[in-house]
């Protein structure tokens, strides 16, 4: 166990440094992504409700993790194998998972400016009081973790690493447009709900909704699915990385 | 830990009958048995495509053999690849993670991550540095190197802690031959540290200088093993009749004593027994006044003629003529 927070402590630093160069960049483009979303989706509809405000605040969060979850940790992933870098990084004396949670670490400080920039820049512009629980920083670590287990499980998965790279600008394509974060569920046709009912990106989005405002959604449900998937991805992702040729 | 037949050296890793195949029925590795002992650097030589780093691959825990068994220390690492990675360190022949890091940052990082305390991992470093003449580029942003100064940072990443075995595949690509003498000093201080070194490459004339013993691999299958000198002994016809042609001008029919080794370019190296001396040398002398052939040199068989008699003629053709160099490395 000492050896293990000894490892992750020291790639830690080595994926904080290794992230250095592009530190700056993604960060300004964590922040465009969130301001973006709360000012841009503002000019979808004609007349902002109090409902519509909270609806597109308290989704941001989520559409924030699941682009770093989704799409850049998988795209560095899909990198480093083009690179063959992973032959070098599974040669170490580090547990992979180890390995694994040093850089969803990184990332997740990366997404965090972006994603409390956003509640707040969302809050004064539509002019409405947050009511944040203690349990937004679970709801939104399980996120953030369900995202990247999800991300390293299509990156580590695929058969070439371009096919990773392509398949997540889908996924986040279909989360931002055909995913119930920024809209009501009601507003989708009866069979893309029903699908909704299962995948976790709803309940994510429950999960910042109902721990940032009173809203009445069923904690225990949006906690229980999003678990069962964050579980399910890191089930996956064990046995990527573990895998030998 | 382990010992040989003959128990006088211990033998620290052996590799029983192993075989893989990345596609049904084509095996990159066929029934490969070796055995490295204890404080002996070992090469492994081989073309491209030989199978040398599906074997590095499958000792440190990358690859899963087919067949076939891997001890190290006696430890079965097929079944245990944890051990494996904490007992080798490596320097592969992919690229490494420096991104973001300088030289130091990457040597020491890896230094601390194989359980080297703050202060030694430093002065390790430092000394890795000084030694490979490396201080203009010590605190500067590894990623911007060229490919050869990269090579010995990943050299230093890999022998800052050094492993009870340090696997090098083709440590020396795109390093200048300054440093290359530098570094096979390093490799050779290593032994020194108590850590036995597996030399994984296809530069055979620096091989033939740096290595106790090594196994020629090709097509997968180990295609000879031993001394340099004892892979050199093997065989009637060991001497090395080398004739460099005047330019533009074909080739001469052999004699029948002297038997074609490879070609590169205007470069004939031939082999031919003892006996058969004064009558080459006769021959070449006869050719040289005629302006067919520049110039002619005999000598001892060295390594590079037994590797391209064992591996083959169309590889030789491919060597480059900075493969034949013979101010590379330090004797």
């Amino acid at each position: 166990m000492t050896q293990s927070l000894r490892s992750y402590g020291l790639m830690l630093k080595w994926q904080a440094l290794s992230k250095k160069p592009i530190l700056a960049l993604t960060l300004v483009v964590q922040v465009m992504i969130a301001t973006g979303f709360i000012f841009g989706l503002g000019f979808f509809y004609h007349e902002i409700t109090p409902e519509t405000a909270r609806f597109i605040t308290t989704g941001a969060p989520t559409i924030i993790l699941m682009t770093v979850g989704l799409v850049l940790v998988p795209q560095m992933v899909a990198m480093a194998r083009t690179e063959g870098t992973f032959d070098y990084i599974w040669s170490l004396p580090v547990p992979r998972l180890v390995y694994i949670a040093a850089d969803a670490t990184i990332w997740v400080l990366i997404a965090l400016p972006g994603l409390v920039l956003a509640l707040v820049i969302g809050a004064i512009h539509y002019n409405f009081g947050l009511e944040i629980s203690p349990l937004v920083v679970p709801a939104v670590l399980l996120i953030s973790a369900a995202g990247m287990f999800l991300g390293y499980s299509i990156a580590h998965g695929a058969p070439k690493p371009e096919m990773a790279n392509l398949a997540t600008q889908i996924i986040v394509f279909a989360i931002m447009l055909f995913s119930p974060v920024m809209y009501p569920i009601e507003q989708l046709p009866d069979w893309m709900a029903a699908i909704h009912r299962v995948l976790p990106v709803k309940y994510m989005a429950d999960l910042t909704r109902v721990t940032l405002t009173d809203m009445d959604v069923n904690l225990g449900l949006a906690f229980g699915v999003v678990g069962a998937w964050c579980l399910a991805g890191f089930i996956i992702t064990y046995a990527l990385v573990r895998r030998r040729r | 830990m382990r010992t040989t037949e003959s128990g006088i050296q211990d033998v620290v890793l052996e590799i029983d009958e192993l075989c893989k195949a990345y596609t049904k029925g084509i095996l990159v590795n066929d029934n490969i048995s070796l055995s490295l002992r204890q404080g002996e650097i070992f090469g492994l030589l081989g073309p491209n495509g030989a199978g040398k780093t599906t074997l590095v691959n499958q000792i440190i825990g990358l690859v899963k053999p087919d067949s076939g068994r891997i001890t190290l220390d006696g430890v079965d690492v097929i079944t245990k690849p944890g051990y494996a990675r904490q007992a080798c360190s490596l320097q592969a022949q992919t690229q490494v993670p420096i991104a973001g890091l300088t030289t130091r940052q990457a040597i020491e990082l890896v230094g601390r991550v194989r359980g080297g305390d703050t202060r030694s991992v430093r002065e390790r470093a430092l000394q890795l540095i000084n030694q490979l003449e490396m201080e203009e580029w010590a605190n500067k942003a590894a990623e911007s190197f060229s490919g050869g100064m990269r090579r010995l940072v990943a050299f230093c990443m890999a022998v800052v802690v050094p492993g009870r075995i340090v696997i090098l595949d083709e440590p020396t690509n795109d390093v200048d031959p300054l440093r290359r003498r530098l570094l096979w000093q390093q490799v050779r201080a290593l032994i020194g540290m108590g850590s036995t070194v597996l030399l994984v490459t296809h530069n055979v004339l620096e091989a033939e200088r740096a290595v106790d013993r090594l196994a020629i691999i090709n097509n997968g299958r180990v295609v000879g093993v031993g001394t340099p000198g004892s892979l050199k002994e093997n065989g009637d016809e060991n001497i090395r009749f080398e004739l460099v042609l005047e330019p533009r001008v074909d080739a001469p029919a052999l004699p029948e004593f002297i038997q074609s080794t490879f070609v590169t370019g205007r470069r004939l190296v031939n082999r031919l027994a003892e006996r058969d001396i004064a009558p080459a040398v006769q021959w070449a002398r006869n050719l040289k006044e005629r302006s067919i052939v520049e110039e002619f040199s005999i000598g001892p068989t060295t390594l590079e003629d037994v590797y391209v008699k064992v591996v083959g003629r169309a590889d030789a053709q491919e060597m480059p003529e900075n493969e034949v160099s013979h101010d590379t490395i330090a004797s």
